[in-house]
């Protein structure tokens, strides 16, 4: 019994070890994150949205997104195909991308900074894409960092790089600040779009195609 | 006259030796241990304590976030830890010299591991054609389980009153 009792404490003390290293891995942040006193000028240096096409296009399309929001997955994948083709691949407009997160979504803070660690690897859209595209798979689970990594691998990022950026606080302050230079421009809903001809912002009150379409004539695009 | 142990002279109810530790019981113990850190593992993945299962082959992500991970609001991984727990509480209750030769500790043991190891035949049947992906603690689990239900098997001889060493 002696040799019995010695074999189960080195199983114990061994595999509470194993776990215990296990557990020790990072902690994602999820939510966002306190800035601090940042002046408005500090507020929108970081608040970089994602450039989509032409950086240099003389329309710009300001999109702010939930990726646990439903709309903003109908519009990624149901209406940007078609401002792809008509405005960002003609070169007449840029899309910029700004998170917003919404409270009542609790996963969408973490999936916006995953779509941005995917970006630190040059294919945010890419990452951007599957997130939305596989929305209704993470949106009910208790926690999709495990989801956003399987995506990460099938779009094969560099997952190590991709899974210490998750499991930190990276990006965590962009985030928090793409959603405050939201709601510093009235932002309520998701998705809210905006089309900025260089000199005014204007609101598109909608988020079809033909919304955007109005907008960017009455913004002088040529289409 | 033969010389006959007191177990033996009481019939065949008794066990030969009730007193003596059981060494399949020891193995139980021993392997229920290593079930109980493995499925805490996978709990704590589930209830998101650790992003995620690092997994080198197969896709645990894909096992551990899809609907059969889940009864409602349990985990699955939760009810292997159960009964990893139960069966390793079992195991040491039967190590015990009063309990050795109890029949109802024998039947939970064996039951238990049965039943155990029947779910977990049912999960890698998930993971094989429903899920179609594989997460390797999951299998190890189901190996460990399977191992488990072996050495519960000189438990039905302790059930029909056989000796059993």
């Amino acid at each position: 019994m002696k040799r019995f009792y010695v074999v189960l404490g080195i199983v114990a003390v061994v595999g509470a070890a194993v776990v215990a290293v296990a557990l020790r891995g990072g902690t994602p942040v999820i939510e966002p994150v306190d800035l601090g006193d940042i002046t408005d000028q500090e507020l929108v240096d970081l608040a970089q949205g994602v450039v989509y096409g032409d950086p240099d296009a003389p329309l710009t399309i300001m999109e702010f997104a939930d990726y646990q929001c439903p709309s903003c997955g109908y519009f990624a994948l149901s209406v940007k195909p078609f401002v792809d083709t008509d405005y960002i691949e003609t070169g007449q407009a840029k899309l910029v991308f700004h998170d917003f997160p919404l409270d009542q979504h609790p996963h969408a803070f973490l999936a916006a900074r995953a779509a941005r660690c995917a970006g630190d690897q040059d294919r945010y859209f890419e990452y951007h894409d599957e997130v939305f595209r596989t929305q209704m798979e993470w949106t009910g689970l208790a926690n999709p960092a495990a989801h956003f990594k399987d995506l990460a691998g099938d779009i094969e990022l560099d997952a190590g790089a991709f899974g210490r950026c998750l499991d930190s606080d990276m990006h965590a302050d962009v985030v928090t600040a793409n959603r405050r230079l939201g709601e510093r421009l009235g932002v309520g809903g998701t998705p809210a779009i905006f089309v900025h001809d260089g000199q005014a912002l204007t609101f598109v009150p909608g988020f079809e195609f033909a919304h955007v379409q109005q907008a960017m004539e009455a913004a002088g695009s040529g289409n | 006259m033969t010389d006959r142990s007191p177990s033996a002279e009481s019939g065949e109810q008794a066990l030969e030796d009730p007193s003596a530790p059981a060494k399949n019981r020891m193995a139980v113990a021993v392997l229920t241990l290593g079930g109980i850190f493995l499925a805490f593992y996978l709990v704590a993945n589930n209830l998101g304590w650790v992003p995620r299962v690092p997994c080198g082959t197969g896709d645990c992500g894909i096992v551990q976030s899809s609907k059969y991970a889940w009864v409602g609001p349990i985990p699955v991984s939760a009810i292997g830890l159960g009964g990893y727990l139960a069966l390793f509480v079992l195991s040491l209750l039967g190590l015990q010299e009063s309990m050795a030769g109890s029949r109802l500790i024998a039947l939970l043991l064996f039951g238990g591991a049965l039943a155990g190891v029947l779910y977990s035949g049912y999960l890698t049947y998930l993971e094989a054609a429903v899920i179609k992906a594989w997460c390797r603690y999951c299998v190890a689990s189901a190996v460990l389980i399977t191992i488990v239900f072996a050495a519960t098997i000189p438990e039905v001889k302790r059930i029909r009153g056989v000796g059993a060493g």
